[in-house]
């Protein structure tokens, strides 16, 4: 993708990751996965040192690697986790009670400095959010576009599900027609390194892009009533059940992570 | 959407808790609307390449500050209505965590964010379209306050529950989220204006879909291309 941002994953790159690779986590269940990923977002709630938090994030990072996956989009693909994680965690370095490192900088309101506490809050707030991110991308790239569809189908209530489903299908269609608008735009000429200036140039782009996409509903509305349209689209594809030794890990992860939350951070019985 | 999501880990177990379960009844609610009004094949379609034309928006680095990135919500709510731009709330988040961008356990109170955005723009912008606002001012508004909305209880939000390891009073952490709250005002203003033009353009060329003319009067597409 030229003309599109680089900083966000583009769900076609991820599908190809998906689909051409054939690395070690292509070949996991895709409900294992589903399941790590509820088990890593338990942990990183629960775990409350920042030593096993980066351990759990290298873990992470060491899967990622393992699957075959590049590293240098990843660190591209934490621009906006990044940002986040600064947006709540950057000012509470500086508000959080404890021991300043170095000096204090001296303003109307008092000294500002970064404490120790502050530091290592911003550092596991990364840790969290970053092991989850990696995961999901690591699943994402490594599960196919039908698994991943069967999956939505069955995990989501209807009518959710069919908006998923449809929103999977269409995102690509609509990632295409986006594209399609900024080169058409750029190749007249247009200079969209300026917002203010362009404003209603920006304004028709996603104007249209949105346009395109209500005309594709109206289009897709005919289609999905003349083959019957029922309420659900029928998926072809199947996730059979994990096998024996997956469902063992999975089980095993959130037994460890209830365990340590139980005993080391509620200190239930104690 | 004001810009800024709440990553993974940021609340405590409780609030993760807390915040998945009215997620989940707002939820909920709107699939028992939905269904007891019967279901419409073109709601399915319009939210479903709604949702994917929101997912797809969000690629676009719009060049202020450095570079943001808006899903419209605010837009979505207008032309969606309040129930179908809750669920497209709610799948967007699904997949934009699914890419990296947001958190997994928190999806029930980034839609809760997101959703509310979406209703009150919907409610304003009708409620200034019957004062007879022209669409320009009254979209603009709209999405503007409804973004602004969504900022505000996101910052609650993160108020309520905490922050994850902090020792920080609840004083002191609406002060350092206030921050944050200002920065996504910000940015809520600048969507807004641009949710603006993007309705003015629409209602220019598809005036039914903004409420301007009957719907069953559009019978061609306009036949939008590059």
């Amino acid at each position: 993708m030229t003309t599109l941002s680089n900083h966000v994953p583009d769900p076609r790159l991820i599908t190809a990751f998906a689909e051409r690779q054939d690395g070690p986590l292509h070949r996991v269940n895709p409900w294992t996965k589903v399941g790590v990923v509820g088990a890593l977002v338990l942990a990183v709630t629960v775990l409350d040192r920042l030593a096993l938090l980066a351990g759990l994030y290298g873990t992470v990072l060491g899967i990622y690697g393992l699957a075959g996956l590049p590293y240098r989009r990843l660190i591209g693909w934490y621009t906006l986790p990044m940002l986040f994680i600064v947006s709540v965690a950057g000012p509470l370095a500086f508000f959080e009670p404890g021991t300043p490192i170095g000096g204090s900088l001296s303003t109307p309101l008092g000294g500002l400095s970064v404490t120790w506490a502050g530091l290592s809050l911003f550092l596991e707030l990364t840790c969290r959010s970053l092991t989850v991110v990696t995961f999901a991308l690591t699943a994402s790239m490594t599960t196919k576009y039908t698994d991943v569809a069967y999956i939505l189908g069955r995990l989501l209530p209807r009518p959710i599900d069919q908006i998923a489903l449809l929103t999977y299908r269409f995102t690509f269609v609509m990632l295409e027609t986006l594209e399609d608008l900024v080169k058409a735009a750029l190749s007249r000429g247009a200079n969209l390194a300026e917002f203010w200036s362009n404003r209603r140039l920006y304004a028709r782009i996603l104007g249209m892009t949105m346009l395109s996409a209500i005309e594709q509903s109206e289009r897709l509305v005919k289609s999905m009533e003349a083959r019957g349209y029922n309420g659900d689209i029928t998926l072809y594809g199947d996730v059979s059940r994990p096998p024996v030794r997956e469902l063992v890990i999975v089980v095993g992860s959130y037994s460890a992570i209830i365990g340590y939350g139980v005993v080391a951070v509620y200190e239930v019985g104690l | 959407m004001a810009h800024i999501h709440l990553g993974e880990g940021t609340f405590p177990l409780w609030a993760l808790a807390l915040w998945t379960t009215i997620g989940a009844i707002l939820v909920a609610a709107v699939v028992y609307r939905v269904r007891k009004g019967g279901i419409k094949t073109h709601q399915i379609a319009l939210a479903g390449i709604g949702a994917a034309a929101s997912f797809a928006v969000f690629q676009l680095n719009i060049p202020v500050w450095g570079g943001i990135h808006m899903n419209l919500t605010g837009l979505v709510g207008i032309l969606a209505g309040p129930l179908l731009g809750s669920l497209i709330a709610l799948v967007v988040n699904i997949f934009s965590a699914a890419l990296g961008h947001g958190a997994v356990g928190l999806i029930g109170a980034n839609t809760l964010v997101n959703a509310s955005e979406a209703i009150v723009a919907y409610y304003m912008f009708k409620t200034l379209m019957g004062m007879d606002w022209d669409v320009f001012p009254a979209s603009t508004s709209a999405a503007t306050v409804g973004l602004s909305a969504g900022a505000f209880l996101m910052g609650a939000i993160i108020v309520i529950s905490g922050v994850n390891g902090s020792a920080l009073p609840r004083g002191d952490l609406t002060i350092a989220v206030a921050g944050l709250v200002g920065l996504n005002l910000g940015v809520a203003v600048i969507e807004g204006l641009l949710t603006g033009f993007i309705v003015n353009f629409l209602a220019s060329v598809r005036p039914d879909l903004v409420g301007l003319a009957d719907r069953d009067t559009q019978e061609e597409p306009t036949g939008v291309t590059a």
